[in-house]
């Protein structure tokens, strides 16, 4: 009796003691509505708290997504989502664009960015979709978040806009990965979280290898935090398939650095998306591509494979090896879902999207 | 008598406070939209009023519908804001999943979409028992309405494409696409074509980017040719080649299925064609710049000649006037000569004495290069400098 109370005891302290370790990451985020102009890509933190880019506003929000509730265990399977999202923002599916799909880690539940139009006063909707096939698109008004500016490019900047190509949390800071409408070039901008009153990122040019002996500042096409021996590495893939390793703690503000190429995995392609799964004690990137299917890519020699700084003749592949899944056709987005799942947005024949969950291969 | 909406109201006042809402609307210089009314008497009406004045926001109302009804939807259990959900909802053309709303249960029954809806779009509004059961035709109202689409004046069109020369370097790095409407975004890159002088249309030479590169007007489409498909040295990157080559002739052409905002298609196709020259490489050295300038008390412009064309969306914006004490002077750009002239004209008359040409060096050519370094470095060859300031300077005097 006396032991099973000590160890309540023990557990409860255990408990309050976690508690007080690691405050909530939406406390810091203050009631109101964020202005947001557009919206882009998507990367959940802790607690259901969502980094939304905004490429117009040119800025960075946090939103606590108020996603507390783990959804049931079961597949996810929503066919038509575009018509059904489409119909809940009452219009039709060639009047929107989905730009994004991130899965709270906490909950399970898809969340995708969506424009509710084409044009440039399309409106933007944050739209919730459960594995039981519910559409919901969130309120945006009186909620909790925090805001980040990108830049502080005044309105007599004319025509210059930034486009947001990918971002994530990691460990306490935002990534953010983009390029302008008027220069070729990549910028990785690290935001520390919370975002302090006067939260500005400072740029990082990333050159690599990847074209032989010729360097080039190429924009990031999507990218994954990844760790190596408790490093945290930022994994980025550019058109044309090189993957670069980029090691977080290299990045200071308005340097320049070299990243290193570790894999070729083939031309004439585009990167849309990518995830870090852990199988049978191994991690692999599952990739989705434009033109080359779903790559899994072994991250077995991330940190020992030769570094690629020659040229890589007949769009051939080197470094890190992957297999493509065959089955796996007209992926554009993807996320992990759980420790065995990955959620799919994909491109069927015919243009309907659907969402639907995949065992980890 | 069946009571109605109102609470507490008989019938003939809830359609005094239809007058009222009517006359509001039309105070409002609103467009009133017809009520839709459905079965016999005791009658439920649903009535759209305009909130916007372009009439795409919208609240529905519904009205003389049996106070049993209010009641049950008052008590029943859904959330704020979602009352009456069950009740009433408002579909797409063709879609079972209704549109989201706001509703309100009170004094009236009035549902808000959280979009404002889209014209030409077919929609279906409909008041009835969420179990179907009891129906009677008094107690369902079902409609179909459009806002109609509004035709544009003229129909889009590409009033101008950059850089306007006709001889382009084989690492040409982008096109700026001029439109004279706010286009769709999402399509991009299935209407824009390069093809040979032959015909053959070259295989994806162009770097695609889902996000697609707008301003924020939404008129101005910056595109990238893909640098892996730009030519390096003796030989192209990839054996399928390169996008442009020295020697040869190509057209760019944009096909008249892009749409603009508003869903219509390009009044035409647009062509552009050009010649390919041998690539540049050389970082923009301003010092070959020549600067003609002004005579005070005039509002002459300032006049800067380049050798080579520069990127006409950063001549726009990176090059600024200055006194000498730092005072930003206002005024006009121009850029003219196949972007090879660019003017600024003072919005008032010079002041004689010294003033300095700003110049961001983020500043390309056509390539690229820009003053603080070419486009590519050559990691075993890098001879060229590189210029590590923010801006550089060229001072010209008004006298």
């Amino acid at each position: 009796m006396l032991s099973r109370l000590c160890s309540a005891i023990a557990v409860t302290a255990a408990l309050l003691l976690a508690g007080s370790a690691r405050a909530d990451l939406s406390e810091s985020l203050k009631q109101g509505t964020p202005d947001l102009k557009s919206i882009g890509p998507l990367g959940f933190g802790p607690d259901g708290v969502l980094f939304v880019g905004d490429p117009q506003g040119a800025a960075i929000f946090a939103i606590d997504t108020g996603d507390r509730t783990p959804s049931p265990a079961g597949p996810f399977k929503v066919p038509n989502v575009n018509e059904k999202i489409a119909a809940t923002l009452g219009t039709e599916a060639n009047d929107i664009l989905i730009n994004d799909l991130a899965v709270n880690p906490g909950t399970g539940n898809a969340f995708l960015s969506v424009s509710r139009g084409k044009g440039p006063s399309a409106l933007p909707a944050l739209v919730k979709v459960t594995n039981k096939g519910s559409v919901e698109a969130m309120k945006l008004n009186d909620v909790k978040f925090a805001k980040a500016m990108l830049n502080n490019l005044a309105t007599g900047e004319r025509q210059k806009q930034d486009a947001i190509t990918h971002l994530a949390y990691v460990k306490g800071t935002v990534y953010v990965a983009g390029l302008s409408n008027e220069q070729f070039s990549s910028t990785l901008r690290a935001i520390p979280f919370p975002f302090s009153d006067k939260a500005t990122a400072t740029g990082i040019e990333i050159f690599h290898g990847a074209h032989g002996r010729l360097e080039t500042n190429s924009p990031i096409r999507t990218f994954v935090p990844f760790e190596i021996k408790g490093e945290t590495n930022i994994l980025a893939a550019y058109t044309c398939t090189p993957l670069v390793r980029i090691p977080v703690a290299e990045l200071k503000a308005g340097q320049r650095i070299k990243g290193t190429t570790i894999a070729e995995l083939g031309n004439m392609n585009r990167p849309l998306d990518m995830i870090v799964y852990n199988k049978d004690g191994k991690d692999y990137i599952l990739m989705a591509n434009s033109a080359r299917g779903v790559m899994k890519v072994s991250t077995e020699k991330a940190e020992s494979v030769e570094p690629i700084t020659k040229h890589i003749p007949g769009g051939g592949k080197a470094g890190l090896t992957y297999e493509t899944i065959a089955n796996l056709k007209g992926v554009m987005q993807l996320d992990l879902l759980d420790k065995e799942h990955a959620l799919l947005l994909v491109k069927a024949e015919g243009g309907a999207l659907n969402l639907e969950s995949i065992a980890l291969p | 008598m069946q009571r109605v909406l109102i609470l507490g109201a008989s019938g003939v006042s809830a359609f005094l406070v239809l007058g009222l809402i009517a006359a509001c609307s039309r105070e409002r210089g609103v467009q009133e939209a017809a009520p839709i009314v459905c079965g016999e008497p005791p009658r439920i009406e649903i009535r759209v009023t305009p909130l916007s004045d372009d009439g795409t926001s919208v609240r529905f109302e519904v009205l003389g519908i049996p106070y049993e009804i209010v009641r049950e939807m008052i008590i029943s259990g859904a959330g704020k804001g979602q009352r009456g959900a069950a009740w009433f909802q408002l579909f797409v053309e063709g879609n079972t999943t209704p549109v989201q709303g706001t509703y309100e249960v009170g004094e009236s029954f009035s549902f808000e979409p959280c979009f404002p809806l889209r014209r030409g779009v077919t929609y279906t509004a409909r008041f009835g028992r969420p179990d179907g059961k009891g129906e009677d035709p008094g107690q369902v109202c079902t409609k179909q309405f459009v806002i109609p689409r509004r035709m544009p004046a003229t129909r889009p069109a590409v009033a101008v494409m950059y850089p306007t020369i006709d001889d382009l370097p084989e690492n040409q790095l982008k096109f700026y696409l001029h439109f004279s409407a706010p286009m769709s975004r999402g399509e991009a890159y299935e209407h824009i074509h390069l093809r040979e002088s032959s015909g053959r249309e070259v295989e994806h030479p162009f770097l695609e980017l889902d996000q697609e590169l707008w301003d924020p007007s939404g008129k101005r489409f910056t595109l990238f040719i893909d640098p892996g498909r730009i030519k390096r040295g003796v030989k192209p990157r990839e054996e399928i080649g390169p996008s442009l080559e020295a020697g040869k002739s190509y057209t760019l052409e944009i096909d008249a299925g892009w749409h603009d905002a508003e869903g219509n298609p390009l009044k035409e196709a647009f062509k552009k064609s050009f010649r390919v020259g041998p690539p540049i490489d050389e970082v923009v050295d301003v010092k070959a710049w020549k600067v003609r300038s002004p005579t005070a008390g005039s509002r002459m412009p300032l006049t800067v000649t380049f050798p080579r064309p520069l990127d006409h969306g950063m001549l726009e914006r990176v090059l600024t006037v200055t006194t000498l004490d730092h005072q930003t002077v206002a005024g006009t750009i121009a850029i003219s000569e196949k972007e090879t002239v660019w003017q600024f004209t003072p919005h008032e008359a010079w002041k004689a004495g010294a003033c300095e040409l700003v110049i961001d060096t983020e500043l390309e050519d056509l390539a690229g290069n820009n003053i603080a370094k070419p486009f590519e470095v050559d990691v075993f060859h890098p001879v060229q400098r590189e210029v590590k300031t923010k801006t550089v300077t060229l001072p010209f005097t008004v006298k």
